[in-house]
């Protein structure tokens, strides 16, 4: 559990970052709309009358009119409950309360059979819960019908007293031996109601002996840094552990309901009180239903306790501008924004943050303002210039009486920027003589304006940018921010911090001495300068132009430039297309050449038959023999056969299949050549022989 | 009895794998969420940014950081898909969890948020560096913007950045351009060159720089200018997206609700722009965004369905994919102009862009080159913001079979036409040769 302590602390603290340090502003209107967002019937919460009695407690406090839905739901849940004799005693609670919100119809029946009910609650009740709801739910219809009172007071205020721990905290039964700050608080919720149900007056010293109880309980109050304080429980096991702020409001509860009742002035330092609504205004704006309301809640105890009531000072703007001549505004409110007593707001002193010199005016009074309802200074101090300083404020009650009322918190320490116009004068820039410091090159620059410079030096020459700052009362002003930057086309970035000698700012840059530095580029760099500060209203990022440097080639082992970002844009994104270039076509004649060819080739073979035709050619030896004859014929169909194979073979057939067919034509063609050829050897034999 | 337990057991052990996986194209839905808290009040201060997350179904789980209890994952199954990490202070986490842990979860595709503060732990610094990102080292630093900052009465060290320089992104930042300026106070980072992961979403304008505000700067600050980044994201290899902030309060309510103005701009906006972007910027990382899947890859000769095993050089061929983009609930049809398929044997012979039917059918048509050998159909498709595609196919192109080349050659025919006429002189001869007298 100290482990989420710590946590919280450090949530608060980043919280009290955020609504500027360390001090604290009182509801506003971010709240009301925040209300609005987190107790809608849609966002889920109203399911419960618990629920239900928040939101319209939240509504009430921050003034917010109530929709007519919510009010209706409320009423329906209000009277479901009441009338119904098996609700819980924690329903009936909440239902009333509820009610003394929304101010339902219930009849005088109801409202009977509540009251015997919770007397006998009150009577069999054994626990802290069963007296609070008991006890309070008959506060409650008291506060509606008037007749209510409790006939044993003083015994039911002492067994609720048993839970009592030595320490100040309370237990919440007699079984649980664990007592925490939470029970405290509703402890004396509980006897608060009890005290005022009594309808013989209670015995006075077991009043004070519990204002005794108070004290202790407030010695185990927390703190942090900023001046906030809170009530935490420390349990062991984190059971039914409540958070801070719901243990905090849970006791602001308790006791600002006890301080109504008793007569005894309650013997609590008002600072303590003061420290609770820090707390609870440190918070900002909840996002959670639970917590806006506890924070409300607690708020609008605070906003009208008798013990005392928190005074917060508040400034609208902590940042102030000398010369727009800013009014410096102080709010003097109480925690939920409405006004403050009559009261004066003293400007104690002012200090320069950080030092702890003297303050810088003397102590004055401001101006209130009725139109505004602010207390107002016309115009700051001649001896405030620009710079962040540390206000610090009184506030001062008119009457006497309210002393005692309400609680200021002493002195107060604002801190305050104030902003102002900086002039910036001689601002020139030089290229120098490393060797003699005489200026080669000399430009001046118009800071409030456009500047293109182009310059060019080499390594052996020194850079010089110049300027002169000053603050609006004429002292010299010093820059958080000023910073020269030189970057080399390839994006190589160089940073330096422009040094000051009283009004004055320059920076000599020897190119010699950071050629390494530089990574030996030559090349062009452009130069930026930027001027600024959270005080100076006219900062500045200038380009001022550009230097061409030349600078000698690198060394073997000189150092790479560092690898610079790619843009992102770049990396990704579609490819050019590539389309596949195919194998151009053979080159080929035309057609009709080819055909013109083709018809030429024929002219032989016409040539041939015209020649054959010529010689006269017969067929006389052809065989007159029947079979001779018919192996002739045979000869020459084998013949053509093999040749139109050919023709086939050209036309469609593959090689196997011409092969085949060809060695079957080749063997016929043999054997049958062989008859022929015979015949006709033996025949042309015999010719000659004869 | 015995006889049920066996049932339970077995019936867990067989829904245990998809209880929690990282995103998967089947299973996309249901996501469970860790949230790790310094503190369990910033439930409440940022309970508007919780509540946008749980409005879209995320089952959220906030736990403090240096809860003992906490774990990442039990029997070797991860117990959350994602992690969100609102803990700027932690020195130690608390259970099993420690950086290797974190970056065993990333590297098994889970998302991941980390918002860091001023005086981020070492721990939180060390969950950046393994993110990628470097944050300024100085503890105290933050980054100060004398010219970008926000206009406020009472804030004065212009440490609260009005930013407005957003990486042009449809898919990282929805199609509604964020109009207000973002509110940001705390440390900025800055992103490796070498690391091309990593995106700078916001970036600081030029004038920013980090230094500590309350101490004089004496040394050139080691991040300045546009260099560096408020808000990043990583999408690494495996698809697991990231986001690095160096502020956790540009997440809470107070900047949700808060109103902004630029300094030296007239236009004063309601609203900051915080709750658009991070909301925007949250989609994107449980995957809500530019997550996409491709189905149906399909490839066949035109005038064919069939899908062949082989094509021939000089086949016409028809490719078609179907890419989806999942939208937080449904699979949405893809639409782009920009996805491109390789024809690729070593390097790409043929790179097409597809043409889409806006239904998320991607398709085009093209010749097989002439060249034969294993080639695959590729679809590279990497784009900012969007899970890269990586498609591919493998399929052999052969050349043409002998009796697939021309028959009948016109240029040829005066061969023929000689051959055949000599084939005609030769029948006719023999007759002559044999029969003459």
């Amino acid at each position: 559990m100290a482990r989420s302590l710590v946590g919280f602390t450090v949530l608060l603290l980043f919280l009290s970052i955020c609504e500027s340090a360390s001090f604290f502003q009182p509801i506003s209107d971010s709240h009301r709309s925040a209300a609005v967002e987190l107790f809608s019937p849609d966002h889920g919460s109203l399911k419960s009358l618990e629920e239900t009695y928040e939101a319209l407690r939240t509504f009430d406090v921050l003034g917010i009119e109530k929709k007519p839905d919510v009010t209706a739901t409320a009423c329906r849940l209000v009277s479901e409950t009441v009338g119904s004799s098996s609700s819980t005693l924690k329903d009936v609670f909440y239902a009333l309360k509820a009610n003394s919100i929304v101010k339902c119809k219930i009849n005088d029946k109801a409202y009977q059979g509540i009251i015997t009910r919770l007397n006998a609650a009150v009577d069999g009740a054994s626990s802290l819960p069963d007296f609070y709801y008991s006890v309070g739910g008959l506060v409650l219809v008291k506060g509606s019908k008037g007749d209510v009172h409790l006939a044993d007071a003083d015994g039911i205020f002492r067994s609720v007293k048993a839970f009592r721990q030595s320490d100040g905290r309370w237990r919440s039964s007699s079984s649980n031996p664990e007592s925490s700050a939470f029970a405290a608080g509703i402890a004396l919720e509980t006897l608060a109601g009890v005290v005022s149900l009594a309808s013989p007056e209670l015995d006075q010293s077991l009043i004070s002996t519990l204002n005794n109880d108070i004290s202790k309980l407030f010695d185990s109050i927390e703190k942090y840094d900023d001046g906030a304080l809170y009530f935490d429980d420390k349990l062991v096991d984190g059971h039914d552990h409540q958070g801070p702020l719901a243990t905090t409001s849970s006791v602001v509860r308790g006791l600002t309901a006890f301080a109504a009742v008793t007569d005894e002035r309650l013997n609590i330092p008002s600072n303590k009180i003061l420290g609770l609504a820090n707390f609870f205004l440190g918070i900002g704006v909840p996002g959670d239903a639970k917590d806006l309301f506890n924070q409300i809640d607690s708020l609008a105890c605070l906003e009208s306790n008798r013990v005392s009531i928190p005074l917060i000072l508040s400034l609208p703007s902590t940042v102030l501008s000398v010369t727009k001549e800013d009014l410096l505004q102080v709010n003097v409110n109480t925690v939920l924004g409405s006004n403050a007593p009559p009261l004066t707001v003293k400007l104690v002193g002012v200090f320069t943050s950080g030092s702890k010199a003297a303050s810088l005016v003397e102590s004055q009074e401001l101006v209130f303002d009725d139109g505004t309802g602010m207390y107002n200074m016309k115009n700051l101090p001649k001896s405030i210039d620009v710079g962040s300083y540390t206000f610090v404020f009184e506030i001062v009650l008119h009457e006497l009486e309210h002393e005692k009322i309400y609680i200021t918190g002493g002195q107060k320490k604002v801190p305050i920027f104030v902003s102002g116009l900086i002039k910036i004068e001689n601002a020139e820039i030089a290229v120098l003589d490393s060797d003699l410091g005489s200026i080669e090159t000399q430009k001046k620059l118009d800071l409030a304006g456009q500047n293109a410079v182009s310059l060019s030096a080499n390594h052996l020459q020194k850079l010089r940018v110049s300027f002169k700052l000053t603050t609006p009362h004429g002292l010299a002003f010093k820059p958080h921010q000023a910073l020269l930057k030189l970057r080399h086309e390839s994006k190589v970035e160089h940073i330096f911090v422009v040094g000051n000698s009283g009004k004055q700012f320059e920076i000599v840059l020897n190119f010699l001495g950071l050629v390494e530095k530089f990574f030996y580029l030559s090349g062009r760099y452009d130069i930026e300068l930027a001027v600024g500060d959270a005080v100076m209203e006219n900062s500045l990022l200038l380009a001022i132009g550009h230097i061409e440097l030349d600078l000698p080639e690198p060394p073997e082992k000189a150092t790479r430039p560092p690898p610079q970002p790619v843009d992102p844009y770049s990396r990704y994104g579609p490819k050019a297309e590539i389309t596949h270039i195919f194998r151009a076509p053979e080159k080929r004649p035309p057609k009709e050449l080819s055909l013109a060819f083709l018809g030429l080739t024929f002219l032989p073979l016409l040539g041939f038959l015209i020649g054959l035709l010529r010689l006269g050619v017969n067929l006389k030896n052809f065989p007159s023999n029947a079979v001779p004859a018919t192996f002739a014929t045979l000869f020459h169909v084998s013949i053509g056969a093999v040749l139109s194979l050919y023709v086939l073979f050209w036309l469609k057939l593959d090689l196997f299949q011409t092969l085949k067919l060809l060695g079957f034509l080749g063997v016929i063609l043999v054997l049958v050549g062989r008859r022929v050829l015979s015949h006709l050897a033996s025949t042309s034999a015999k010719l000659k022989s004869a | 009895m015995g006889k049920l337990w066996l049932i339970c057991i077995a019936s867990i052990s067989i829904l245990l794998p998809f209880l929690c996986n990282a995103f998967s194209p089947e299973t996309p839905t249901d996501r469970r969420v860790l949230v790790l808290l310094d503190d369990f009040a910033i439930m409440s201060s940022h309970s508007l940014y919780f509540n946008a997350l749980k409005s879209r179904g995320f089952d959220l789980e906030f736990k403090l950081a240096d809860d003992p209890k906490i774990a990442l994952q039990r029997y070797g199954q991860y117990l959350y898909d994602a992690l969100i990490l609102f803990c700027p202070s932690v020195e130690r986490f608390g259970g099993s969890i420690d950086v290797a842990a974190i970056v065993n979860f990333v590297d098994s595709g889970h998302d991941l948020i980390v918002a860091a503060d001023v005086n981020a732990s070492d721990l939180i610094r060390e969950v950046g560096t393994e993110c990628g990102v470097d944050f300024d080292e100085d503890p105290s630093a933050m980054v100060i913007d004398h010219i970008g900052y926000a206009v406020s009465g009472t804030e004065g060290d212009h440490t609260l950045i009005a930013s407005d320089d957003f990486i042009k992104s449809d898919v990282i930042l929805g199609a509604k351009k964020i109009e207000a300026p973002i509110l940001f106070r705390g440390i900025g980072h800055a992103v490796s060159p070498a690391n091309s992961l990593v995106l700078k979403v916001l970036s600081a304008s030029p004038s920013a720089y980090s230094a500590n505000p309350k101490s004089k700067l004496s040394t050139p600050p080691p991040l300045t200018g546009s260099a560096i980044s408020l808000v990043s994201i990583v999408q690494a290899r495996n698809n697991a997206r990231l986001l690095i902030t160096g502020s956790l309060s540009m997440f809470s309510n107070r900047f949700f609700r808060s109103g902004v103005q630029k300094a030296g701009s007239q236009t004063k906006h309601g609203k900051s722009g915080n709750e658009q972007f991070l909301t925007e910027i949250s989609k994107w990382i449980f995957h809500e965004r530019g997550h996409l899947k491709a189905i149906n890859v399909k490839h066949h000769r035109v005038g064919e369905t069939d899908e062949p095993a082989l094509y021939r050089i000089n086949d016409e061929l028809e490719y078609s994919v179907e890419i989806y983009e999942w939208s937080g609930t449904s699979w949405e049809p893809y639409v782009a102009n920009d996805v491109q398929l390789q024809f690729y044997m070593m390097s790409p012979y043929v790179l097409k862009t597809l043409s889409s039917d806006k239904k998320g059918l991607y398709s085009t048509s093209f010749k097989v080159p002439d060249v034969y050998g294993v080639f695959q159909f590729k679809v590279e498709h990497q784009k900012l913001g969007y899970t890269s595609l990586s498609l591919s196919k493998q399929i052999p192109v052969r050349p043409y079979r002998h009796n697939e080349y021309e028959r009948f050659i016109p240029a040829a025919y005066p061969y023929y036409g000689a051959a055949f006429s000599m084939m005609a002189g030769f029948f006719i001869f023999s007759f002559v040769h044999l029969y003459s007298k």
